[in-house]
């Protein structure tokens, strides 16, 4: 055995030294084997052309006299009049020296970037083995750019194991590669899987037990359809779209300064919620503002523009910030729905996609014209205290105002008085001249110099003012008067508010930017969509509606195939395409572009139902494959791209909290609302420019779920924020998956999961009142909802001993140990029990499974 | 560079993979001791080679020979005037307070100035230092001292001049947030050789954060396992480094033994060599909380040492964080960035002009003795050699007097077609001076040298060519001097 696996290292050590294929390490290099497989140009061969050689030998570019993207010219070769192309001998083909390296190192291609990987090397010298065979017929156009057709489902060998489409095109490629898919996993491991991908929470210990006893036959649908339906699923799907629509509760840059923009935030969890169709959720986000009789939730909808930065430093030019929040929008637009780099065409026409400078500034101009205002949004009881208000407000200035013969006549013996005091007053001191009158001021002594018949009606009103704001008869009035606008300020101050878009109706000039700079606008643009696309309906405006209904028409090849590719990436890790933020032709190529096929029309058939789409997929039996694996699978398919097992990896930041806090008890169900401020070490938000303060939210606000703390682009929750959450300033298509040791200082020391470990404790210690075996298994099923294995139970039980023994000697450490905001301990249970408890409880909270959806 | 044609992630994966292959195929179950042992191995990063070269802070080969290993880099932020400290202009000092020439400002933009400003002629004096004869402020008395072993170039040029988009460009090749800074990219290009401390770490003096916020040594699309890490001057030097109260070190290591076991239950349950590197998380974090506290404690520094940086334990200081940054790469982080605050005199108030006590003075009395000493200090350890020292702000200062709202103090606004900022050690000929700017100090007319051309002589002093240390991120090859940026080959030993 140990022979056998030693072979094996060496083997491995051998084959990565030729796939790392490096310049610098590899002293003299030589080629690796030909694929031995039958290379289609077309498929295989052009793609590398494209992504890695256009660049220079295209085109725009012929370095060196040569162009690859000409069979004529390629075959023929450059200046060097060296053979390019030796079709049968790739070692004999410069091509193949070129890439591989065996060539003088300047003579290396591509000259820049990376080297092509040995995968493709290989392939490169099949192609010119098997004939260099170069196709006449037209270059075909990049995949993704190609309206998908819906395939026929593929014919596969073991029939009955397939429960819907996406199972047949899954075993169709695995029977291909000689795989089998893996057993079902069990009823356990089925209910955390799938109430962790539909509504991001943990199942309870009493619906795993429902679960696991229900014996009826569409026992899992039944499941799923609960947890579709659970109004948790909004809140867990929703995250995914807040990153792509770069939601935050601040401005970003220097200052930083927090804005209000939750409304917008609810409105993405309620749309998931109610399951809003695909295409009217595109058409509320991109033009809710511009609809017809638009609803308030639609115009809360448009903020999805509104989400860009907005920089408050002193100095900014606001037509450079105004310009550069309009580039993310494009930019940010075409990576969501059209998984495209659109943005590499704001300073140039795209080195890869077909997408020219001018289109870039066509797409810029649909954004060109809208006006950002804050939309405010009061309740039913603040429209009605805000009405009694500016009534009251309204009748007491009446009142204040109201000229009456009494009134007159007051004002009259309150000037001779004043006229009086102050002449007295300069007699006194002849030095001091008249502003040194007690309680009048300057302007108003000024007034009184002159004879009222002679004073213009702006002083005429001055001075009336002035002597009501301090008569003594109009006290009471005067104090309510300010009272209610107190209130007024009060009221105004509560009602929420959300920035929204708004359609100016002359509409700006738009202008193509020469490199992207504000100030050299070159010539005038109209809105427009790219050329390669389908072009925008006829006969509509061309406007963010229009675009709107562009970006989900049916005809678009783009955007149901991205999304789907978005959602699958949530349930299995990775999507059929890795770059999900980019179809392109630098983007990879889906490892199952038939699958990818069918699940965006059917997408599209079924009304851009998003639910019953989720639903497709994890009723799927691809999706229900227990995640085990083995040693040998891994080695065969190390990141599970043929899906012969089921997914398993680390849950979001988000979720690694409401985890905690949904085992521990301690989580709040509230949904929706203004953000919150949980529990963040001091000095964190006080080194910020604008020094504000985190202050700790009270009562339920501390527990709530991930998606609702307080989200500050400069300054990203730092829990969050080592378990790979983006600062939000703009979108993040795809979160990185690390896996580091200041994630593990944060579950184990970040005071929130301590103060989880202990709320976990106390919740075992009050519910299973059992004996140490049985108290551990509890706590066990609350964090990862299967039972522990005996020697699991051991373990658990043994740190819990050592534990007791310890705290027992050190009754202060105990204490600080189980205790801190949760109090003192529950009846019947001693400090060091609680204590010894709750490093069991941060042990549990921290291991990979409680943290792993698998 | 970077010819692994697997990604990070997938690297990852295969690098806990073979190393259970070690154990052959069945040895999941014997686990336990073995996989502890080679697990603990390593902290951030293996020192023995690794062929295979899976885990991402791996060090790695640089592209060729490099002159240094390693980066101190002192951020004064706000941008300190070259015009007073570095550049010295007679012609502004016979011109002062005289109305500045309408042709020089024609189309300028500003960030403050409005109307036709006032000359600014430096109030300090300047004289000649070192065998080199570098011309310095009499406001840096100590620099003059090691004026020899310093590199000047008077001949910066940035594209901003706005503070955090400046301090963001300088950092990351670009105005705009989202690309990775160079210390990430030096990580990313080199790997790491810290024991059991990140290779990246930020301190900050002087209160608050930088305008450019934690931008300025984010990762931007590189793996997050490359940003820079802060390490604060106050509480735990990193984020939840102590054990919550009551839990002693011996609880923690009883805790962390029965989560490895657990974890390795799970291991062996599943398959899954994801949990082989969590357990190795664990194993890191835990030898960090000794390694960061303790690198963090100068307290055992000695007298001599205290006296030539001017530190005082336990307090938070720019001198503080010179020492500290000695320390760190003596334990071997790669880039050490310390980003001192308001450095920014507008001259609105007397602690923020050119020539109160309290405002440009202060300042430099403060890090003049400190950045000093840590030059010294590298010297006489034989650290200088091989550590790439650089001192300076994100943009210039206007040789005009900005006067806001009529400020009787005396100072100048942003300038991004001019500054100063100095080098030392790694490669560096010491006792240059480079670049020259016109009469005013208006424009560069000698040896410009733009942000990118200094990106890229960092990365070629390790080793590195900018033009190859790349990152493909949305369909395109990254790099941090963008598409630009030459090598200035005159500051070369």
């Amino acid at each position: 055995m140990l022979v056998r696996a030693i072979a094996t290292i060496f083997a491995w050590i051998a084959w990565a030294l030729l796939v790392t294929n490096s310049a610098r390490a590899a002293e003299s290099p030589q080629l690796p084997p030909a694929a031995a497989v039958k290379v289609d140009f077309a498929r295989d061969v052009e793609p590398i052309f494209a992504s890695r050689c256009y660049e220079c030998h295209g085109e725009k570019k012929s370095k060196s006299g040569f162009r690859l993207d000409d069979k004529a010219r390629a075959f023929q070769g450059g200046d060097s009049g060296q053979p390019f192309l030796v079709p049968g001998k790739s070692s004999r083909s410069q091509l193949i020296l070129r890439v591989a390296g065996m060539v003088k190192a300047d003579e290396v291609m591509p000259a820049r970037g990376e080297r092509l990987t040995t995968q493709q090397i290989s392939l490169l010298e099949a192609w010119i083995d098997q004939g260099a065979s170069w196709p006449e017929t037209v270059k075909k156009p990049h995949w993704a750019y190609v309206k998908p057709v819906r395939p026929a489902l593929p014919k596969v060998q073991h029939s009955r194991w397939p429960r819907n489409p996406i199972d047949s095109f899954i075993l169709a490629r695995l029977e291909q590669e000689k795989l089998m898919p893996s057993a079902e996993a069990d009823r356990v491991t089925m209910i955390r899987r799938l109430s962790l991908d539909l509504t991001g929470l943990p199942p309870t210990i009493a619906e795993v037990d429902a679960f696991a006893a229900d014996r009826s036959k569409d026992a899992y649908e039944k499941l799923a359809d609960r947890l579709l339906a659970s109004p948790h699923f909004g809140e867990r799907w929703a995250r995914v779209w807040l990153d792509l629509a770069r939601y935050a509760d601040s401005h970003g840059y220097e200052k930083d300064p927090p804005r209000s923009m939750w409304p917008y935030r609810d409105w993405v969890i309620n749309a998931f919620n109610r399951n809003m169709p695909f295409d009217q959720f595109t058409d509320e986000q991109i033009a809710g503002d511009m609809l017809a009789n638009a609803s308030l939730d639609q115009k809360i909808a448009s903020g999805f523009n509104r989400n860009t930065m907005i920089n408050t430093e002193g100095g900014v030019d606001a037509e450079q910030s105004r310009v550069e929040t309009i580039v993310d929008r494009v930019n940010t637009t075409a990576t969501v729905w059209l998984g495209s780099t659109l943005g590499c065409a704001q300073c140039h026409t795209h080195k890869y996609d077909p997408f020219t400078l001018q289109e870039y500034y066509q797409f810029f101009a649909f954004f060109n014209n809208a006006d950002e205002p804050k939309l405010e949004l009061p309740s039913t009881a603040q429209v009605a205290r805000k009405e009694q208000l500016s009534g009251d407000v309204a009748r007491l200035e009446t009142e204040f105002k109201k000229v009456t013969p009494e009134w007159t006549a007051a004002q009259a013996a309150w000037e001779t008085k004043a006229t009086n005091d102050l002449a007295r007053a300069a007699a006194a001191t002849a030095t001091n001249q008249a502003g040194a009158a007690p309680d009048v001021p300057t302007n108003i002594v000024k007034i009184l110099m002159v004879a009222p018949a002679q004073r213009t009606a702006q002083q005429r009103d001055e001075i009336s003012d002035h002597f009501r704001s301090q008569a003594p008869e109009l006290k009471t009035v005067r104090d309510q008067l300010a009272e209610s606008r107190k209130a007024q300020e009060a009221l105004q101050e509560a009602i929420p508010t959300t920035l929204v878009m708004q359609e100016r109706g002359e509409p700006r000039e738009s202008h193509v930017l020469i490199r992207g700079n504000f100030l050299a606008p070159a010539e005038k643009v109209s809105p427009g969509v790219p050329a390669f696309l389908p072009p925008l309906p006829k006969g509509q405006p061309a406007n963010r509606v229009t675009l709107a209904r562009w970006l989900v028409s049916p005809d678009n090849p783009l955007t149901a195939r991205v999304t789907m590719n978005r959602f699958w990436e949530q349930i299995f890790g990775r999507g059929l395409v890795e770059t999900v933020e980019d179809f392109g032709t630098q983007g990879e190529r889906p490892t199952h572009p038939q699958l990818l096929d069918w699940l965006a029309t059917e997408f599209v058939r079924q009304n851009w139902d998003v639910k019953a789409m989720l639903r497709l997929i994890v009723t799927s039996a691809t999706y229900r494959q227990t995640s085990r694996s083995t040693p040998e699978l891994i080695e065969r398919d190390p990141y599970n791209r043929l899906y012969a097992r089921g997914p398993r990896f680390r849950v979001t930041a988000e979720a690694i909290r409401d985890i905690a806090l949904e085992a521990s008890g301690l989580l709040s169900p509230k949904i929706g609302g203004p953000s919150v401020f949980p529990y963040q070490p001091d000095g964190i938000w006080t080194q910020l420019y604008a020094s504000d303060q985190w202050t700790t939210s009270k009562g339920e606000d501390k527990y709530r779920r991930g998606i609702y703390t307080f989200w500050r682009r400069t300054s990203t929750y730092p829990a969050f924020m080592s378990f790979d959450a983006p600062s939000r300033e703009l979108i993040c298509p795809r979160r990185q998956r690390s896996n580091t040791p200041l994630q593990a200082l944060t579950t184990l020391n970040d005071p929130s999961f301590v103060e989880a470990a202990q709320a976990l404790a106390r919740r075992v210690m009050k519910e299973s009142k059992g004996d140490a075996k049985a108290d551990a298994a509890y706590a066990f099923r609350l964090c990862v909802a299967r039972s522990p294995r005996s020697e699991e139970t051991k373990r658990l039980v043994a740190l819990y001993e050592q534990e007791l023994a310890q705290f027992k000697q050190d009754p202060p450490a105990a204490q600080k140990m189980a205790t801190g905001d949760l109090g003192k301990p529950p009846e019947g249970v001693s400090v060091e029990r609680l204590a010894a408890w709750t490093v069991v409880a941060n042990v549990l909270l921290n291991l990979d499974e409680t943290i792993t959806k698998g | 560079m970077m010819k692994n044609p697997y990604t990070l992630e997938q690297q990852r994966h295969l690098h806990a993979m073979t190393r259970r292959h070690f154990f052959g195929k069945s040895a999941w179950g014997i686990g336990g001791m073995a996989l502890a042992s080679l697990l603990n191995e390593q902290l951030f990063a293996a020192a023995k080679p690794d062929p295979l070269g899976f885990n991402p802070l791996t060090p790695k080969a640089p592209h060729f020979a490099p002159k240094a290993k390693r980066v101190i880099y002192m951020f004064m932020e706000g941008a300190p005037s070259q015009l007073d400290l570095f550049d010295y202009k007679p012609k502004l000092v016979e011109l002062d307070m005289k109305p500045c020439p309408e042709e020089m400002i024609k189309g300028e933009r500003f960030a403050f100035i409005q109307g036709v400003p006032k000359i600014l002629g430096t109030p300090h004096k300047f004289a000649r230092h070192g065998q080199c004869g570098m011309e310095l402020s009499q406001l840096l008395p100590h620099l003059a001292t090691v004026a020899d072993d310093i590199t000047l170039v008077r001949s910066m040029v940035t594209d901003a001049f706005n503070h955090a988009p400046a301090q963001i460009f300088l950092n990351t090749g670009s105005t705009q947030i989202g690309r990775p800074s160079m210390g990430s990219w030096l990580n990313y290009g080199l790997g790491s050789i810290a024991q059991d401390l990140p290779g990246f770490v930020v301190m900050i003096s002087g209160g608050g954060l930088p305008s450019g916020g934690a931008a300025c040594w984010s990762s931007g699309f590189l793996p997050t396992v490359y940003q820079g890490v802060q390490f604060r001057s106050l509480g735990d030097p990193v984020l939840f480094l102590s054990n919550p109260a009551g839990m002693s070190a011996k609880d923690r290591r009883r805790s962390l033994d029965a989560l490895h076991d657990l974890n390795e239950m799970e291991l062996n349950a599943t398959g899954d060599p994801e949990i082989a590197t969590r357990i190795n998380s664990f194993e890191l974090a835990f030898k960090m909380q000794t390694s960061a506290p303790e690198l963090m404690d100068i307290s055992k520094e000695p007298p001599a040492i205290h006296e030539m940086y001017g530190t005082e334990p336990g307090k938070v200081s720019f001198a503080n964080n010179c020492l500290l940054a000695r320390r760190l790469i003596e334990r071997g982080t790669r880039f050490v960035q310390l980003y001192d605050r308001t450095w920014d005199h507008h001259g609105v108030s007397a602690d923020n002009d050119i020539v109160s006590p309290g405002g440009l003075p202060k300042k430099c009395q403060e890090a003049d003795r400190a950045m000093t000493a840590l030059i010294k200090d590298l010297k006489q350890r034989g650290l200088l050699e091989e550590t790439l020292v650089i001192w300076g702000g994100e943009f210039g200062r206007t040789p005009l007097n900005e006067a806001r709202g009529g400020s009787k103090f005396l100072g100048r606004d942003h300038h991004p077609r001019a500054f100063s900022l100095w080098m030392a050690g790694g490669g560096l000929k010491p006792g240059f001076t480079l670049g020259a700017t016109d009469d005013f100090g208006w424009n560069v007319v000698e040896d410009r040298v733009h942000v990118h051309d200094l990106q890229a002589t960092i990365l070629h002093c390790l080793g590195l060519d900018h033009t190859r240390l790349t990152y493909k991120f949305q369909g395109r090859n990254f790099r941090l001097t963008d598409v630009a940026g030459e090598v200035v080959k005159k500051i070369l030993a």
